[in-house]
């Protein structure tokens, strides 16, 4: 199929084409283009308010940009709802509060991954039995966690547990995109160094990973960096090559200081 | 094998089984084109100026009825809760006895539906005004009178002992410890009292008491189909205005913190609003009271007590009281399955298509603002008169009530682990059940048992028209004016629903609990 396709490039994870999302006061994403190969892992920079979240949101299809493309794996939104939702199957998303479902326990909360997959009935007695136990102790075992965690609810465990088994969610998920909107940002500096590393450990070819991040000092381990202020691209390129005062840009306070150091004027 | 939480709300809705099966045996073969004319009529409501203007005129009475019965049992209400507060007298007087003897003796008001005060009203004092606003008062200031000294019991003691301890005079300091943590509850029961009144004046309406009730019984008995929606689409729109305007002015004053984020509102504006509409009130209702012509005198012309039949009480006693019971009981444990497990149910199978959640709303509206009695003359056009016939009718009229707390419950839910499923590839339905019910499970099911507790009372209304429990022997009572047998059937209901709400208070601790 990839021969007949249009594009000369082998089909990327994800590719953003010109994407324009309105906002208040100025656009919160204006033209903003980006691809993802499978493999790459790209770190998203940006002060607070620079749109990293809405450009999250759009890459997961949660929200609709009001102009410019989508492609996941060379792929439009589908249009009907079976087919959407094998595409959302393909995109998971690593929350910054998480998601977990606190009345579940960690083994439900687990097969939530799977509930694209599962009909009904499975669905159902997800509610009622522990199920693919063996699937969901892997997925435990992957993020070094206890097997016997599997019976506990939620809201007993810590919060570097309910980081580890949000992201075994994320692994009975099986996703080809792995999107994470600022996952580091309420832990302390060992846990965020801790999944910082089975985030990328986890986004091998051929996954790929898109997370945003506030803190410029864990770079370490990316491939790309980008970075994005008041909705636009300041700067998309390989993360050893970036320099200090791109970053000075990027978090400069005024609107003149950052025009000064990017590479062409902002509006 | 322990059902998790977003499926409990459903559990009860397994009920629909057993229903399904026994609903085909109570068909009595006809009445479908009559059913099927009524539900084309919602259409085509009549216009004829001459029905509106008699419709216009019971709804008039109705809201009126409403708005004196809720005003009063308010201004009783109040005063009887503080003073059944254990708070009050143990901070005052040093002794909670007072305040436990007044909560017994107002569980009696309370446990007897307002219909039952409105027939035995009729009764003794004759046709006239002043009863159902009295038969909406007696029960519904007691309810008020628990929910306030509830809500007071649970409020922190030590604010009021620090400034009693600084030597507070006792009035001032409970005003200004109690008064302001009490008032946003106060203002949220009040508007939901609000709208109970007016369906309980339109229910009392429907058994002869006045109003718009009346005329809706009066046209579908006569079949006259156009002119029971005019009349039924009028109401709803009253509802649904009473609705928007109670959680609009809810909002308005019983959340001040997140409104004065928005728009920093001047201090003590809300209690000024507050008196305003309380000061524009008092003239509204005596202009109403004038124009329905409540004569509060005429209620103290009793007529004399038949007496009792030469057989003294045994005749009474031996009525069938244990059938009685078991048929009360288990209409009341149908009719709440089928009301708690309904709604979550049908919130899960219109899920996936937005004009569904749009005609659910209309069908709990209507549900809400139909009298079950009606709900069950309908069904008798096509069902024999049975228990599960009642259970059906009272049923749809708690699905309404379930079925609006629930949404509430899901909006404030909040959409975030929804979205997560759906963007995992969850569907729709799954990822409702999943994100939504789990978090508001236990407070629905708490609710639900409350809920079952009010059903309980409200068996009467159903068993009256479809000849089950407790009620149909009411009927029969009420009409051959068998006070010795009427006596015993009001000490059994209150019995009943005082094991019922004890049962249910019960239930709904263990569930928040837990």
């Amino acid at each position: 199929m990839a021969a007949l396709s249009p594009n000369p490039q082998p089909t990327a994870v994800l590719e953003l084409r010109r994407i324009h999302v309105p906002g208040r006061s100025q656009p919160r994403l204006d033209g903003v283009s980006l691809r993802l190969e499978a493999g790459e892992r790209v770190a998203l920079l940006g002060p607070s308010g620079a749109g990293k979240s809405t450009l999250l949101a759009v890459a997961n299809g949660l929200l609709h940009p009001a102009a410019g493309e989508v492609l996941w794996q060379g792929e439009p939104r589908a249009r009907g709802a079976r087919a959407r939702r094998r595409q959302q199957a393909r995109i998971g998303t690593l929350w910054q509060d998480l998601r977990l479902i606190e009345e579940l326990t960690v083994q439900q909360n687990l097969n939530c991954g799977r509930l694209a997959q599962w009909g009904w009935p499975r669905a159902l007695l997800n509610l009622l039995l522990p199920l693919d136990t063996g699937a969901c102790r892997d997925a435990l075992q992957q993020l070094d966690l206890a097997p016997e965690l599997l019976e506990q609810p939620v809201s007993l465990l810590s919060g570097g547990q309910r980081q580890r088994v949000a992201m075994a969610r994320l692994l009975r998920q099986n996703p080809t995109l792995l999107l994470a909107d600022e996952p580091l940002a309420s832990l302390d500096p060992r846990l965020a160094q801790e999944l910082l590393a089975l985030l990328l450990r986890h986004s091998q070819a051929p996954r790929a990973l898109l997370l945003s991040l506030h803190r410029p000092d864990l770079l370490q381990g990316f491939d790309r960096v980008i970075g994005l202020r008041q909705g636009r691209l300041l700067f998309d390129q390989p993360a050893a090559s970036l320099q200090p005062q791109q970053l000075q840009a990027l978090y400069a306070e005024s609107e003149q200081a950052a025009a000064a150091a990017a590479p062409e004027p902002i509006g | 094998m322990r059902p998790a939480a977003p499926l409990l709300p459903l559990l009860p809705a397994l009920v629909l089984l057993p229903v399904a099966l026994l609903l085909p045996g109570l068909l009595h073969g006809g009445g479908w084109d009559l059913l099927g004319q009524f539900l084309l009529a919602a259409l085509r409501p009549s216009g004829d100026p001459l029905v509106l203007g008699s419709l216009l005129g019971g709804l008039g009475i109705t809201v009126g009825m409403a708005l004196l019965g809720w005003a009063t049992s308010l201004l009783l209400g109040v005063p009887l809760g503080l003073l059944s507060s254990r708070l009050l007298w143990r901070s005052l007087a040093g002794s909670e006895l007072p305040a436990e003897l007044l909560r017994r003796l107002l569980a009696v008001p309370r446990s007897i539906h307002e219909l039952i005060w409105g027939l035995l009203l009729l009764q003794l004092v004759g046709q006239q005004p002043a009863v159902a606003v009295l038969a909406i008062t007696i029960p519904f200031s007691a309810l008020v009178a628990r929910v306030v000294s509830d809500l007071l019991d649970a409020l922190p003691e030590r604010n009021l002992q620090g400034l009693l301890a600084a030597g507070t005079p006792a009035p001032a300091a409970l005003l200004t410890a109690l008064g302001p943590p009490l008032l946003p509850g106060l203002i949220s029961y009040g508007g939901y009292r609000l709208e109970c009144a007016l369906r309980s004046a339109t229910l009392l309406g429907v058994f002869g008491l006045g109003g718009l009730g009346n005329e809706l019984l009066l046209t579908l008995q006569s079949l006259q189909f156009h002119e029971l929606w005019s009349g039924l689409w009028l109401l709803l729109a009253v509802m649904l205005a009473l609705e928007a305007l109670v959680s609009a002015l809810r909002r308005r004053w019983s959340m001040p913190a997140r409104l004065a984020l928005a728009q920093r509102q001047p201090v003590g504006r809300s209690s000024r609003e507050l008196l305003l509409v309380a000061a524009a009130l008092v003239p509204l209702l005596l202009g109403v009271g004038r124009a329905l012509a409540v004569d509060p005198a005429a209620l103290l012309h009793w007529q004399a007590l038949p007496p009792l039949p030469p057989g003294g009480w045994q005749g009474a006693l031996a009525l069938p009281w244990l059938a009685m019971v078991g048929q009360t009981v288990l209409l009341t444990l149908v009719a709440a399955a089928l009301a708690v497990g309904g709604a979550p149910l049908l919130l899960l199978l219109v899920a996936p298509w937005p004009w569904g959640g749009w005609l659910l709303r209309l069908l709990w509206a209507l549900g809400r603002l139909w009298p079950p009695p009606l709900t069950a003359l309908l069904l008798l056009f096509v069902f024999k008169p049975s228990l599960l016939t009642a259970a059906l009718a009272l049923g749809f009229h708690n699905l309404g009530i379930l079925g609006r707390l629930l949404l509430e419950g899901v909006e404030a839910a909040g959409p975030e682990r929804e979205e997560a499923l759906r963007c995992s590839g969850s569907g729709t339905r799954l990822a409702l059940l999943y994100g939504r019910f789990s978090g508001l499970a236990r407070a629905y099911l708490a609710y639900g048992a409350y809920r079952a507790d009010v059903i309980l009372r409200e068996t009467v209304v159903v068993g009256m028209v479809a000849g089950t429990g407790l009620g149909s022997q009411l009927r029969e009572s009420l009409s051959a004016f068998a006070f010795d047998q009427l006596a015993l059937l009001l000490a059994a209901y209150a019995l009943l629903t005082l094991l019922g709400e004890d049962l249910s208070d019960r239930a709904r601790r263990a569930l928040l609990r837990a």
